[in-house]
């Protein structure tokens, strides 16, 4: 009968899944909790899960006006008449809109060389979070299920990758990693606390247990193994205290005020909890940044949503001691033309845009890569999507050539191609 | 009551299968395959399932239901020899065949979906498949709608599969490939398929039948007006060749080095001001010649699936080059199809593509219908995974899929008659056996599998009597405005947001995830719903039946579509003792029910 297993294995997808894998060490082994399957994690991922690096990607949905936003052309018709306000780094201006921003821009290092080729939001919104573009044989994994793979501690009671608002999941690489999305930041995500007292509830828990014998004793040992398992994750997350991470309540009126009683400034505050709580991986979304119409009036609005929230994340993180190991970064899937249209805004233009990135050791203060006066071309070091996800690989400590093996057979690297940005780094 | 159960048991321990008629001598043929095929390698197949878990297991393939308490009672008392076959004509005759089955290959082809949009077509592609499926057309007719499909995306629901990529040669051809042949061909794309024999240039060829194939918005104003056109060309052959530099010359009648509005052609007259108004730099209205180099890169490099006259190969040594051209060539030798003139139009290039496919002399076509079927029903395909079978694969008992690919074929690829045939082998129909450490031989024994996500909704809907659907608000992370108001169930829609799985993965890598325990376990929804002191099943349950054996068979009969063991009752009884309030007790016990590995399994 062995044969028919180890036929299964080669016809497989190449991967050796882990239920057969463990079939074939030995299954007593297992039975008798001799080998632990963690214990065949290599040392050095051990090492790398320890040193509680996180990342916080600010996600500007629909993708923002460069012009309106950290590249203004005060000086060319392109520039629509936008003002612009001088920064904590001297020469260096950026839209009058974002005034907090500018306090703590010597905690920024500003790209403004960003370039690509997808201009339509659902390509372009796929590669940027997974560095590969759409393809109807294969699901990419997030780049953030990819660092949670990396650096998430397995028995942590929180999930690692989490999202306030919808996102690309984790694709091939499975539910451990799937992003634990939360559309109302600031109250309990739907369904984590129990519906009965604790006492019950374990009750519950203890009789279902039980009747799983049956099931597992029948011939469903495997899947009944499996579902304890997530049962088990899934019961110690409802009832653990670090749900409480969930809950901003507890912080200061003056703090929840300079982030702003909004859905973005909300959700900034709740990813700087879960950064403490452990969580690795964390995007906030903001949605509304297609201004095709009206871009100036628009921009202005999110503005000062989007302003003081990231602002005061940068600084909260910086008080508390986590902005060295905790990566921020602000982007969205393309920028906005340089010719204002006919309706006052502007389409997409993935061919310059700009982003930045704060904190995890990159060095703050700087500006990187130039655009020309009107806007339209790079005049000086274009920043690719996969150099941009090299340099955070750098900060993170993960290893962008990491091979996960895609359904199909094929290794894929975390980050395929690119270089990191060596003047990001101190 | 008690001795009623008792009957049930008896009755279904001792059932046999009878050999059914004619028509199920394809079935017959590959239980014998596999005799021979298990005694060759000393293996003993477990028996025939109980009557209760066959009916829970059939209602759910090919209906997407469990059965109710009373079914259950009524099937294992009929003591007609052929009531399986009966009950599975019965399952394929109602109307929750298709919808199963619609719904499954709704999953198949959109879960992949590289346009985002197609969860503006969604329900209307899913009805078109429910239609499809429960009028029994054939899977070469179903094959043929779906790679020849035109119309308004929002009108034909067969433009689902063309739309789902919006229209591009190389996502349809990679996906037309996988899902009516099983086979991958998308490593091709870049290079010579790593570990089969594929080159480079049959899958470019594979793509160059679909090229005219047009995705476009038809009215700007109406975000779903998207529509699945054939670009036409007529005869105005070779234009699309030229570099842009003679593309200029070409329109620049006056040669004054501009272009204006007048001297404009094809997609450049159509949408001329809108395109000043992004790509006239200096502003006199006129497109020079570079600002017209620049709306051609665009217009290359981003709208693949607006229709092009030829197909062309890239050249990976120089993406920005317009590559090799390529004429429609289909890459399985065996496979006979008409020869294409050059220059063939949309139609007769996509109609020749299908001709191809459903040949009967491509073996590849019913293979994969097949596998993909037996590996839904039994939970492991010939080859697995179910859409990569080759070629330099090997299948399991390669010659049971044979047998099946070959009837299959003859009957004209009629789906319901290999549903059928399928459901009446013994192999369909075998028990579950206690797992060793060894691992089990595939097809010997049941092996318990995942649900999908419309049928443990539906047995939610079932188990806890709710007439119409969930409300969106209390599933898991439901918040598309895009759902309502449209046609189609919207609760089943938010449930499989949550619950849904693509269908071509391995079973046994679907183990479920954190959101969708912690709704089963906490949703407020679904504990209204097991209230004991209301009137809910449980509550009248309780009320009908004083005794608590009873009442614990009657809650594992609706729950689980079977009655409980001694061991079973037992657990429950001291259970109840324990907590001392039966509603209670009976609530926990139901909860546990239905957060049990089995109300989720197809046992």
């Amino acid at each position: 009968m062995s044969t028919y297993l180890h036929e299964h294995i080669t016809v497989g997808r190449k991967h050796v899944n882990r239920r057969r894998f463990l079939q074939r060490i030995s299954a007593t082994a297992i039975a008798a909790g001799t080998l632990n399957f963690r214990e065949m994690l290599p040392v050095q991922a051990e090492e790398l899960r320890q040193q509680g690096k996180s990342m916080i990607l600010l996600w500007m949905a629909g993708g923002p006006s460069q012009f309106e936003t950290f590249d203004p052309k005060p000086n060319h018709e392109n520039g629509g008449g936008t003002k612009v306000i001088s920064t904590a780094i001297p020469g260096v201006q950026i839209a009058s809109e974002w005034k907090e921003t500018a306090k703590v821009m010597h905690e920024i290092a500003l790209i403004r060389s960003l370039n690509n080729k997808e201009g339509a939001h659902q390509r372009a919104t796929y590669q940027m979070h997974t560095g590969y573009i759409p393809s109807g044989s294969v699901k990419h994994p997030a780049f953030g299920s990819c660092v949670a793979q990396q650096l998430a501690n397995a028995e942590h009671e929180l999930p690692s990758v989490v999202s306030i608002g919808q996102t690309q999941g984790a694709g091939f690489l499975g539910v451990d990693y799937e992003p634990f999305v939360v559309n109302n930041p600031g109250t309990m995500p739907a369904n984590v606390a129990a519906n009965k007292p604790q006492a019950r509830f374990n009750r519950r828990l203890g009789l279902l247990d039980q009747l799983e014998d049956e099931f597992a004793g029948r011939g469903a040992q495997s899947a009944v193994t499996n579902h304890r398992q997530l049962y088990g994750k899934a019961s110690r997350l409802s009832q653990s205290p670090t749900t409480k991470a969930f809950d901003i309540s507890e912080e200061s009126a003056t703090l929840k005020a300079a982030y702003g009683d909004t859905q973005f400034g909300r959700g900034c505050l709740l990813a700087r909890r879960l950064v403490e709580s452990g969580v690795t991986f964390i995007e906030v979304r903001s949605n509304g940044w297609d201004t095709h119409t009206n871009v100036f009036e628009e921009v202005t609005n999110k503005a000062n949503e989007v302003d003081p929230a990231s602002a005061t994340l940068i600084t909260d993180l910086k008080t508390r001691g986590l902005l060295d190991n905790t990566i921020v970064v602000w982007a969205g899937e393309f920028g906005r033309t340089p010719k204002v249209n006919a309706r006052g805004g502007r389409d997409h233009y993935p061919r310059a845009f700009n982003c930045w990135l704060a904190g995890g050791g990159i060095k703050g203060g700087q500006v990187i890569g130039e655009t020309s006066k009107d806007g339209s071309i790079i005049e000086d070091r274009p920043v690719s999507v996969a150099d941009l996800l090299q340099s955070i690989s750098k900060s993170l400590n993960i290893n962008p050539s990491k091979e996960n093996i895609s359904p199909q057979g094929r290794p894929m690297k975390v980050v395929d191609g690119g270089e990191v940005i060596e003047d990001l780094f101190a | 009551m008690r001795t009623l159960f008792a009957i049930c048991l008896i009755l279904s321990s001792g059932s046999i299968l009878v050999a059914g008629p004619a028509e199920l001598e394809i079935a017959s043929q590959v239980d014998a395959k596999l005799t021979e095929l298990f005694a060759a390698e000393n293996v003993t197949p477990a028996g025939l399932a109980s009557d209760e878990d066959f009916l829970r297991r059939v209602s759910l393939d090919l209906a997407g239901v469990v059965p109710s308490p009373g079914e259950v009672t009524l099937f294992g008392l009929n003591p007609d020899p052929n009531k399986r076959s009966k009950k599975i004509d019965e399952l394929l005759a109602s109307e929750a065949y298709g919808k199963i089955w619609g719904s499954y290959w709704k999953d198949v082809v959109f879960i992949a979906a590289t346009e985002q949009r197609t969860r503006l077509v969604e329900p209307g592609f899913e009805a078109w498949l429910v239609d499809e499926f429960n009028a029994n057309r054939p899977w070469d007719e179903i094959t043929r709608e779906l790679i020849t499909a035109t119309g308004r995306v929002d009108e034909e629901g067969r433009t689902g599969l063309i739309f789902a990529h919006t229209g591009q040669p190389e996502e349809l051809a990679a996906e037309i490939s996988r899902i009516f042949m099983g086979i991958q061909m998308s490593c091709a794309n870049c290079h010579d398929h790593p570990t089969d024999s594929w080159k480079r240039e049959q899958f470019h060829g594979l793509a160059a039948f679909l090229p005219r194939v047009s995705v476009r918005r038809e009215d700007p104003g109406m975000p779903n007006s998207f529509a699945v056109r054939s670009a036409e060309f007529n005869g105005r052959r070779g234009r699309g060749d030229l570099d842009p530099e003679q593309l200029f010359q070409f329109m620049d009648r006056n040669r004054d080095g501009k272009l204006n509005k007048s001297e404009a052609q094809g997609p450049l007259k159509d949408r001329f001001d809108q395109i000043l108004t992004v790509a006239d730099q200096d502003k006199d209205k006129q497109i020079s010649k570079d600002e017209f180099a620049v709306i051609r890169a665009m217009m290359d490099n981003q709208q693949p699936g607006r229709g092009e006259e030829e197909y062309h190969m890239p050249d990976l040594n120089n993406p920005a080059s317009k590559g090799e051209l390529m004429q429609p060539v289909f890459f399985v030798e065996e496979a006979k199809g008409p020869k294409l003139k050059e220059g063939a139009d949309d139609m007769t290039r996509r109609h020749a593509l299908v001709d191809y496919i459903t040949a009967k002399s491509n073996p590849w076509f019913a293979m994969a219908f097949v596998n993909r079927v037996w590996s839904e029903m039994l939970g492991q395909g010939f080859y697995m995974p179910i859409d990569d079978m080759g070629p330099e694969r090997t299948a399991m008992f390669e010659e049971v899929l044979g047998i099946l690919a070959e009837g299959f074929r003859d009957n004209d690829y009629n789906v319901k008659w290999l549903y059928r045939t399928i459901a009446n082998t013994e192999a369909y129909q075998r028990t579950m056996q206690t797992e060793s450490s060894d691992s089990i031989t595939p097809f010997a024994a049941a092996s318990p599998m995942r649900m999908r996500s419309d049928q443990i909704y539906n047995a939610y809907k079932q188990v806890l009597g709710i007439e119409d659907s969930f409300s969106n608000r209390g599933a898991y992370g439901m918040q598309n405005n895009m759902l309502r108001g449209r046609r189609g169930d919207a609760g089943r829609i938010a449930f499989a947001t949550l619950f849904s799985y693509d269908p071509s993965m391995p079973q046994e890598d679907i183990i479920g995830n954190i959101p969708q325990a912690l709704f089963m376990m906490n949703s407020p929804q679904l504990e209204g719903l097991v209230n004991g002191n209301a009137d809910t099943k449980l509550g009248r349950i309780l009320n009908k039946y004083e005794d608590d054996t009873d009442a614990i068979s009657e809650l594992y009969l609706l729950v689980l579509a079977r009655s409980p063991s001694n061991k079973e009752v037992e657990i429950a009884q001291q259970y109840i003792k324990q907590v001392n309030n039966r509603s209670e007790a009976f609530e926990d016990l139901m909860w546990s029910l239905l957060n049990s590995t089995e109300f989720l399994s197809k046992r």
